[in-house]
């Protein structure tokens, strides 16, 4: 303990002065990298067509009847998940809840695609 | 048989025994695990930057790419993205180090220096990383983690530094 006393105070205004601006940086740089907007309403679509929008604040369960079966979708206040589907391997449902503006599950084998939107816009990481 | 002309003066020895540690302080660190893949502590940085304060900045240079090239050598990864990400970090550092080298004085201590030299590290090595191997601007959601990592290793390669300075070492 009085080592680490006489060692702060031995460390050099300089020093100080550097760890605090490095300190702001990596803050600033944080909040501006991880701001994740949230979405505001998502959009489900089998196959080709829009089966329609819903707001994400809301509860509501929604069965979709796709090629292969029943799928579940559940929109519980702000975020959305798959909770039963057809398919063998069930990718849709371990994504789990997204909640983010253009995130996106999609489920192949019943052809569901669901993706959240929102009013703000956010570039898009699926096109080049 | 021509013998060799080439006169081994003693800046050679003295590169070479910096090298020597630099080189075994890195492959310490190659065997330890890490808690988060691509965070390193970057100890063998220690050394370069003892090297650059006792003596001077073109022996530090030596013994930063001697080192980068043997341990890739010796771990396998030679010529491969490793390889490249490792030297274009330590180019980097040692750029900023040159830059900022005036500093270390009455205000400022190694310390200083040693943070600088680890987010040059991470800048140059996700520039070439953006650039080159992962093309996408995904990427950048990890820097938050990396100047992290940096500002934290950088601190306490900073403090080992200069109590090394400190001891008075006259070798």
């Amino acid at each position: 303990m009085k080592k680490i006393l006489q060692f702060i105070n031995k460390i050099q205004i300089g020093d100080l002065f550097t760890i605090i601006i490095f300190i702001t940086l990596t803050a600033y740089l944080s909040s501006k990298l991880w701001n994740f907007p949230q979405g505001e309403y998502l959009k489900i679509n089998m196959g080709k067509q829009e089966v329609g929008s819903f707001n994400l604040n809301q509860n509501i369960t929604k069965i979709i009847e796709g090629p292969i079966g029943k799928t579940e979708i559940i929109i519980n206040s702000g975020k959305v998940r798959i909770s039963k589907s057809p398919c063998t391997k069930k990718y849709c449902i371990h994504q789990g809840w997204i909640n983010q503006l253009n995130q996106s599950i999609v489920c192949i084998p019943n052809q569901i695609y669901i993706s959240i939107f929102g009013n703000q816009t956010d570039y898009d990481s699926l096109n080049y | 048989m021509t013998r060799s002309i080439i006169k081994i003066i003693n800046q050679d020895h003295k590169v070479a025994k910096l090298t020597a540690i630099a080189i075994a302080l890195s492959l310490i660190e190659f065997f330890l695990p890490s808690p988060i893949p691509g965070v390193k502590p970057g100890i063998a940085n220690i050394i370069i930057l003892f090297t650059m304060i006792k003596f001077d900045f073109v022996t530090a240079v030596w013994v930063s790419i001697i080192r980068v090239f043997i341990v890739s050598i010796i771990v396998g990864t030679f010529l491969g993205p490793t390889f490249f990400l490792s030297l274009v970090g330590s180019v980097f550092s040692l750029l900023f180090l040159f830059i900022f080298k005036g500093i270390n004085g009455k205000y400022f201590s190694v310390i200083s220096l040693s943070v600088i030299a680890a987010f040059a590290h991470i800048i140059g090595q996700l520039l070439i990383v953006r650039f080159w191997i992962i093309p996408h601007d995904g990427i950048f959601y990890l820097l938050p983690i990396f100047m992290i990592s940096a500002l934290f290793f950088g601190l306490v390669n900073g403090i080992i530094t200069r109590s090394l300075l400190n001891l008075n070492i006259n070798k």
